[in-house]
């Protein structure tokens, strides 16, 4: 026993060799930066000696061709340097890779521009863009986002007065659930880029450094506030529950809509050519009112008509009133978009962009019929006062619900799909797609790389 | 612009002391003296929500490693439930006791984060030890909150439940290296580096 204490004593008493594994403290040339002459080499500074490995650096032109010389260890081997050979104008890639002290592999990537700009680094050499798996995880957090916004919307702006507690307590739960399911869904969707930019296998990827992807890039960007946002909403929404303001659902709803901003301003409408404020904002109204729509519906049908029985005709018929008002929106600002997306009408079946834009306007036709009965056959029943369309409402709004949140889905995979670039023939990039060159920094659609013990 | 990671070692190591020194006093002088001022009762709750909330910035800016994220992001959320369901408790919006079982529950999933968090052997270094020390507090000592569950007025369940905490402040404080501060105590530590 006196020698565990012992033990322990002098663990604590000792300095730690260093904070855990190695990490990266400053490159050369910098993450991202533009340089207007050629580097004569890559030098990486650890906070810790690290040890050089087989291939630690590797720095590749837009073509996947190697430009480096085998690196070398420097300054008490807390420096590894890469010598390079002279190169051209381009964007370059530098993957790394490092034995730290505690004996894990640390691994990561960045861009840099040799006279012209650098490529965040989800667009380096080898990143092959969204995947299947991202098309749904990005359709989960669409559905988090409506559950919280359209849970608000329709809590603050439908319902208006007091739910019974039954009620209340569901509405809570359903959206807390979404705002946390949305910190959640966030995490892995931002890790799935990630792993996409570093091209490692899971286990190596554990000590991946994400700091060029998390401070470099929009999407990093985006996941920094919106975790954030995110977390204070659910602060937010749980302090409402626990003290009944409800003035605090509304500071919660504003910032609902504010987060919904993030989405717009790290995708296509702010980051792709021919990109304004216009359209930015273009997306976030069609983004926000199509979440207060579907959430909307949600919170309808699961808390309102079943559980607030004195509520659910005022609260029917009001909501009927909001979803003219967000279909339309819905509407104008997606029909802007497309056209600004799709400049030729053949863009329609021409492009895969265009294919996934058909899908979702099939299904958006699907869930605007399914609305406009409600519209033009349900409203006028209750509100004429027809007891027997009250009771089988909840699984007809759950029923357009469900469609909603089917075009949830294909706009997930519209997202993660590239419109062809402006003023170029959709041919003309389909072409060049299939060559190895565009496809590094145009088109985000790129070879995998990936091997078992990683490039 | 990122504080040093010594500095948010610290910074949740107060936030623990403070939250242990509170179960302390109420462990001592007993739940009805300790709750004579209202307020009292939400300072300890209200302190785990806010260590959870403030442990978000944590995960989203010190992204050097994957794993450290995740764990990371395990602490906030644990963090928020636990001080939620207590913060419920106190104020009669949930009234099941079964709810303390939250802060079990967040004691077994923050020591599992320690514990896969760390992977090198307990004497590699000093923050090895300490986090195995931590993770293996926290998964033992989920067995006090549970025992809450049971014996709520229990002294020496409520002195165990604060001395938890207090435990996990002191290794917290200790975890970090000294070097930005006091230099380094032993040349066996390294080149200092801040």
């Amino acid at each position: 026993m006196r020698r565990l204490a012992v033990v322990a004593l002098l663990a604590l008493a000792f300095p730690a060799a260093a904070s855990a594994h190695a990490t990266l403290e400053h490159a050369t040339p910098g993450f991202q930066q533009r340089v207007e002459t050629s580097p004569r080499a890559v030098v990486l500074g650890f906070d810790q000696r690290v040890t050089v490995l087989p291939g630690t650096i590797r720095v590749v032109d837009a073509l996947g061709r190697l430009v480096s010389a085998p690196a070398h260890p420097e300054l008490s081997g807390r420096h590894v340097v890469a010598p390079l050979h002279r190169l051209a104008r381009g964007p370059y890639t530098v993957r790394w890779h490092v034995l730290a002290g505690d004996g894990h592999v640390v691994s990561g990537v960045y861009t840099f521009g040799f006279g012209v700009a650098a490529p965040p680094p989800t667009e380096a050499y080898g990143a092959s863009g969204p995947t299947r798996s991202e098309h749904v995880v990005r359709w989960l957090y669409f559905l988090a986002l409506a559950l919280v916004t359209g849970g608000l919307g329709c809590r603050l702006l439908v319902v208006r007065g007091v739910l019974p507690p039954r009620a209340e307590k569901r509405f809570f739960l359903l959206t807390g659930f979404g705002a946390l399911a949305a910190i959640d869904i966030g995490i892995i969707g931002f890790i799935l880029r990630a792993e996409d930019a570093l091209q490692l296998p899971f286990a190596r990827l554990l000590y991946g450094d994400l700091t060029p992807i998390a401070n470099g890039t929009r999407v990093g960007t985006a996941f920094v506030a919106m975790t954030l946002g995110f977390a204070f909403l659910a602060a937010l929404l749980f302090l409402a529950w626990l003290t009944d303001r409800t003035a605090l659902l509304w500071g919660a709803f504003a910032l609902a809509l504010l987060l919904t901003s993030g989405l717009s301003l790290s995708g296509h409408s702010a980051a792709d050519a021919g990109s304004s404020w216009k359209s930015e904002l273009a997306d976030w109204v069609h983004l926000s009112a199509a979440s207060i729509w579907i959430g909307g519906l949600v919170q309808l049908a699961v808390v309102v008509l079943p559980l607030a029985p004195e509520l659910r005709r005022a609260s029917f018929l009001r909501f009927s009133s909001l979803a003219t008002v967000l279909v339309a929106l819905v509407l104008a600002a997606g029909t802007y978009l497309s056209i600004l997306r799709l400049p030729h009408v053949h863009d329609l079946w021409t492009t895969r962009y265009g294919h996934v834009l058909l899908v979702k306007l099939g299904l958006v036709a699907l869930a605007l019929a399914w609305g406009a009965f409600h519209r033009l056959v349900a409203v006028p029943r209750v509100a004429a006062g027809g007891e027997g369309s009250l009771a089988s409402l909840p699984r007809s709004v759950l029923g357009e619900s469900i469609a909603g949140m089917a075009v949830l889905l294909a706009a997930a995979v519209l997202v993660d799909s590239k419109p062809p670039p402006r003023g170029v023939p959709a041919q003309t990039v389909a072409r060049k797609a299939s060559t190895l060159a565009t496809k590094t920094f145009v088109s985000g659609r790129t070879p995998r790389l990936r091997t078992a013990a990683g490039p | 612009m990122q504080p040093p990671a010594e500095h948010v070692h610290w910074l949740f190591a107060t936030g623990f002391l403070i939250l242990g020194l509170c179960l302390l006093g109420e462990a001592i002088v007993g739940p009805d003296v300790w709750r004579t001022r209202a307020w009292r009762a939400y300072l300890w709750p209200g302190i785990a929500f806010t260590l959870g909330v403030l442990m978000f910035p944590v995960m989203t800016f010190f992204t050097n490693s994957t794993i450290h994220m995740l764990a990371h992001g395990a602490w906030a959320q644990a963090l928020m439930f636990a001080g939620a369901a207590e913060l419920g408790l106190v104020r009669g919006k949930l009234t099941s006791p079964w709810w303390r079982l939250a802060m079990a529950f967040a004691f077994l999933v923050s020591g599992t984060a320690f514990l896969v968090h760390e992977q090198n052997a307990w004497f590699f270094q000093r923050s090895s030890f300490l986090h195995h020390l931590m993770g293996w507090t926290l998964v033992i000592g989920a067995a006090v909150p549970l025992a809450r569950c049971v014996r709520p007025r229990s002294t020496a369940f409520g002195g165990a439940f604060a001395a938890t905490f207090l435990l996990i402040a002191v290794m917290l404080y200790c975890d970090r290296d000294l070097a930005p501060i006091f230099g380094h105590l032993s040349p066996l530590a390294g080149v200092q580096h801040r």
